[in-house]
């Protein structure tokens, strides 16, 4: 029987989003290969988490350790590495998080598996896949094929590609596979989990957010889009590339390393939409983007497009709205 | 013939363009622009890394290379802004009189700090009644013991609010015939006493830039502040304008360059009846004239700055790439304000302030009917 | 402590207006402009930070074509020691994997403490040389660091997580870690520095100096092969607004008042 195994991802008791999306895709694509879908399960006390997974797929690989009681690359590489060497799966899907992209490149590398990163598509063809990735920040899409033949392959998926979608339960199992883990020294160890300083504001209450991104090309630009957002009633959020130019505090980034935002209306300025800052943002009630490029890969989450130069379009709006509330 | 930058000035030209798109603030340029600040921090930074004094040599602070360099550095500043940009890189102004004449004394004491960004320079020589015409200074300078003194007005001074030091020609012997064989050129420093600075403003351009009178009543300053020799100094301002001409090049070069980069991206975005101004054959015309003007003041100062580096001054070829590229300049600016329509007048989209900063390249370091004078003498010289 | 940093040059195409090539196999390249990739840009800086902290050298590598050495003279500038280039024309067409590979052989002669490359590129995004490298050299990796710290004889990195958690993570040395943005400023080229690399040789490295078989690296190395490019569906896509200014502003004016309850 023909498997497709996906590593489970989870942090601090929960599971992440992107376990189930790589479940839902796994899924589909078992089916289109008349295989089964095994979740693999590292951790410490995690069979809460086996349990919730379990009839979601054909089984649940299970492997406790009190060593992988937090996430460390060096450990899942080698469970991962005595699992996917003894099971075959002929996919292995992770998602292509701060933890996939951690451990899946030298796990492939080491188990010498053709693997594709950041897919945003993938279907099975004959006895190997095609995916589709994203090059230049989103702005291209790439139809890519395996060169190398497997029969095994691995990609590592982009989370929110592909939707959780609720199908009819799986006789699930929890098998427990012993873990070949032993306590001979890792040159890399797990130490803590620190919250990033993030400031005063809080973005994710806000009715309203205005955000700006890379676009407004400088710190004293700021204000510009501040005024905008006070005369609008909503708070001002931002990008990353804003942050890490130290033009606004950290608790202001919207995206996968900083917050996930669902205000009723989000303004985005001058921000592309590379997909983790879109990953922050798009659940928001309604979008209105505003860039000078037609085809920023903002307008395909958008609801509504601006294309204007922000410099222009932004203190007319705020003009013309301070003039229509009075 | 090789038309090519060589590797060291291709990166030169490229740390300098993204120097100055670092510092590039177009909230804060409009915020100088409109009190006449100019730019200390950016200055401070270039000064840093070395684009200021890139000319002069290691042991005076600079980076040992030549007026070619200089000016890539000139143009890509002015590109980005033209108000920044002439502001930063006339900080050290006339400090070249000194590089190229002064003693080993006289260039450790200024250029150093010039190059480190702890001085500013300035270079005196228009006075009210004598600007295009030099050959007689109204300034003069009077031995007394083991000093001159100095009396006399100076006017339209670039830094003079600012500098530390100005190389001032004065009239040392008034009676001297021809009268320019009796000039020197002396340094004063900032604070000398009878030394007095009146910033001249409003002025249509250049406000990042200060422009001063500056008025000297029995200013004091030793004799070993005598630049070169005695009675050189109109031919050492002469000699020192045949190499500050070629920056005046650059910087009309430059603004030509980026008023050039503002309209192009302007009519690619703007759009009447329908479609994209770009798309009107006239635009495109406009586009092209403004392209090959900028392309052809482009070799005709890099060649004098080349010249110049090979050694050989040729003043006929600096005066035609300073009045060629201040005229570019003032035509592609125009022009570049014509492709904006209405919003080309309007301060926000910064092209009217090229074209107002343009208009200095062809009065300053000698009028553009001064450098037609220049070259038609070398030209007809030739010809005898 | 001697540092490497793998880095690379790529097109910026955030500001530009691109489109597909007739191969239909890549962008059309003419008119971009070229930089160093951003997370590699603030690998340098780190590099060149923690060398003026603690002693040692700085070796860039990169594995491109002449072009790239408009990069690498760009480190030495901001203040690498040496660069060297991997080129060959049967590196032509690697994926991230290849490309590792071929870095993995050059580092292999050089002894070093650390590695550092940017944790993606801005063009092809893979994510994936870094740990690669970390693998083929067999040496522990952290990938997405946004903070170091230098103890005896091992680093205490932080490692961005999503929502604003980070991992703080120790390794003994020599490790490789993939730099994430906003770590550090990367500092300006100055003049000073360009004077210096115009005395340096970037040496060049082919498939014969790295102990690799043709059929290890570029195209026929890689575990991946592009088929071809398109423009992203625009799916449902955002309804464009329309018309002058003001008339935009009142629609995003009712916009606002409707979905957004604005006062
Ligand atoms: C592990 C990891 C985590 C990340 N986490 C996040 C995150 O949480 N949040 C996040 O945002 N990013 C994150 N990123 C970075 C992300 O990949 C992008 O680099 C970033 O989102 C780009 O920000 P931007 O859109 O502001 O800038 P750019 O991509 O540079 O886009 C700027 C946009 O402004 C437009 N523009 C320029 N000038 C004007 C003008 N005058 N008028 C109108 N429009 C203009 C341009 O057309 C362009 O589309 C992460 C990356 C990694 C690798
Ligand atoms: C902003 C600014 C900054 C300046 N900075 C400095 C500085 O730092 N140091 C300094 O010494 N000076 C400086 N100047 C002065 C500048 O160099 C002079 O203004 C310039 O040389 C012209 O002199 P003038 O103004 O007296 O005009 P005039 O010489 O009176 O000229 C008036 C007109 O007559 C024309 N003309 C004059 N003689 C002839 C001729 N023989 N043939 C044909 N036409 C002729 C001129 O071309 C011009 O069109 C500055 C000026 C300005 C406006």
């Amino acid at each position: 029987m023909k498997e497709i195994m996906i590593v489970a991802e989870h942090r601090r008791g929960e599971l992440r989003d992107v376990t189930w999306e790589l479940i839902s895709k796994g899924r589909q694509l078992s089916e289109a290969i008349q295989g089964e879908l095994s979740v693999a399960l590292l951790g410490k006390g995690v069979t809460s988490l086996a349990e919730a997974l379990k009839f979601k797929a054909n089984r649940v690989l299970l492997i406790e350790d009190d060593r992988l009681e937090y996430y460390n690359s060096e450990t899942y590489e080698r469970v991962l590495t005595q699992l996917i060497t003894e099971r075959k799966p002929v996919l292995t899907m992770i998602g292509h998080t701060a933890t996939g992209m951690d451990f899946a490149p030298g796990l492939a590398a080491h188990l010498k598996l053709p693997l594709a990163t950041d897919c945003i598509g993938i279907d099975a063809k004959e006895d190997t896949f095609s995916v589709i990735r994203q090059i230049y920040g989103g702005k291209i899409n790439a139809a890519v094929s395996f060169l190398k033949k497997g029969p095994s392959y691995m990609v590592t998926v982009r989370a929110g590609a592909f939707p959780f979608v609720e199908k009819e339960p799986l006789p699930g199992e929890v098998i427990s596979i012993p873990s070949p883990l032993t306590d001979e020294g890792l040159a890399r160890r797990f130490l803590q989990y620190v919250e990033a300083a993030t400031g005063e504001v809080d973005i994710t209450q806000a009715d309203i957010l205005v955000a700006v991104g890379r676009g407004i090309k400088d710190a004293d630009s700021i204000p510009m889009v501040k005024e905008l957002a006070d005369t609008i009633g909503g708070v001002l959020a931002c990008s990353r590339p804003v942050v890490d130019k130290k033009w606004l505090p950290k608790g202001c980034q919207v995206g996968t390393s900083g917050k996930t935002v669902k205000p009723k209306v989000y303004i985005a300025i001058g921000i592309s939409g590379a997909f983790q800052h879109v990953a922050g943002m798009k659940g928001s009630g309604t979008i209105i983007a505003i860039n000078k490029d037609p085809k920023a890969p903002i307008f395909s989450v958008a609801q509504y497009g601006i294309v204007a130069d922000l410099f222009k379009i932004v203190p007319v709006i705020k003009d013309k709205i301070k003039e229509l509330k009075k | 013939m090789d038309f090519e930058l060589t590797q060291e000035q291709k990166d030169i030209q490229k740390a300098a363009r993204e120097f100055i798109q670092g510092e590039y603030d177009k909230e804060k340029i409009l915020e100088w622009e409109k009190n006449h600040t100019f730019p200390k921090e950016v200055w401070k930074k270039a000064c840093k890394l070395g684009f200021i004094g890139i000319h002069f040599p290691e042991e005076y602070g600079g980076q040992g290379y030549g007026i070619t360099e200089n000016i890539l550095v000139v143009e890509e500043f002015c590109r980005k802004d033209s108000g920044v940009g002439i502001a930063v890189t006339l900080a050290d102004f006339s400090s070249e009189v000194i590089l190229r004449f002064g003693t080993p004394e006289q260039k450790k004491k200024y250029l150093v700090p010039v190059a480190r960004g702890e001085f500013i320079s300035g270079g005196a020589y228009t006075e009210p009644n004598h600007g295009s015409d030099i050959t007689l200074m109204g300034t003069t300078a009077v031995r007394q013991g083991d000093s001159f003194v100095i009396n006399g007005t100076k006017t339209f001074i670039t830094n003079g609010t600012l500098a530390d030091f100005f190389v001032v020609l004065c009239q040392t012997d008034p009676h001297a015939k021809p009268s320019y064989r009796g000039q020197c050129t002396i340094l004063v420093e900032k604070g000398t006493k009878g030394l007095d600075a009146t910033e001249i403003t409003p002025k249509m351009g250049i406000r990042l830039t200060s422009t001063a009178e500056l008025s000297f009543s029995d200013v004091r300053v030793p004799l070993t502040n005598l630049i070169g020799e005695e009675n050189k100094g109109f031919y050492q301002v002469l000699e020192f304008f045949d190499e500050s001409r070629i920056e005046i090049a650059a910087q009309g070069l430059g603004i030509a360059q980026g008023a050039f980069d503002r309209a192009l991206d302007y009519a690619k975005q703007r759009e009447q009846f329908g479609r994209k101004i770009v798309d009107f054959q006239i635009t495109q015309h406009k586009l092209a004239d403004m392209a090959t003007k900028i392309e052809t003041a482009r070799l005709l100062t890099y060649k004098a700055a080349w010249n110049y580096d090979q050694g050989r001054i040729d003043p006929k070829l600096t005066s035609m790439a300073k009045m060629f590229a201040g005229k570019v300049a003032v035509e592609v600016a125009d022009e570049a304000i014509q492709i904006f329509g209405g919003y080309g007048y309007i301060t926000e989209y910064e092209v009217e302030r090229f074209y107002r900063d343009a208009k200095i390249t062809e009065i300053y370091e000698g009028t553009k009917e001064i450098q037609k004078n220049t070259i038609a003498s070398a030209l007809i010289g030739k010809l005898k | 402590m001697n540092i490497i940093v793998c880095i690379k040059r790529v097109p910026d195409t955030a500001d530009a207006d691109i489109s597909i090539d007739k191969s239909g196999k890549d962008i059309d390249k003419s008119g971009l402009a070229f930089d160093l990739n951003e997370w590699d840009s603030y690998a340098i800086e780190e590099a060149i930070l923690l060398k003026e902290k603690f002693g040692g050298t700085v070796t860039v590598y990169s594995l491109g074509g002449e072009d790239s050495n408009e990069s690498l003279r760009k480190c030495l500038a901001m203040g690498a020691d040496d660069a060297i280039r991997l080129s060959d024309p049967a590196f032509a067409g690697g994926d991230g994997y290849a490309t590792a590979r071929a870095l993995a052989e050059a580092l292999r002669q050089k002894p070093f403490d650390l590695i550092l490359t940017g944790t993606q590129a801005e063009d092809d995004g893979f994510g994936q040389v870094g740990a690669v490298i970390a693998e083929m050299l067999s040496i522990p990796h952290v990938s997405i660091v946004n903070r170091i710290e230098v103890q005896e004889k091992k680093v205490k990195a932080h490692r961005e997580l999503e929502g604003g958690l980070e991992e703080v993570v120790e390794v003994d040395l020599p490790a490789l870690l993939t730099i994430q943005t906003g770590i550090n400023e990367p500092r300006y080229v100055s003049i000073m520095g360009i004077r210096k690399v115009a005395k340096k040789e970037i040496k060049v490295l082919g498939l014969s100096d790295l102990n690799l078989k043709p059929e290890e690296v570029g195209l026929s190395g890689s575990d991946i092969q592009l088929e071809n490019l398109f423009l992203p569906p625009v799916g449902e896509g955002a309804e464009m607004m329309e018309g002058k200014p003001e008339e935009i502003a009142q629609k995003v004016f009712e916009i606002l008042k409707d979905k957004g309850g604005m006062a």
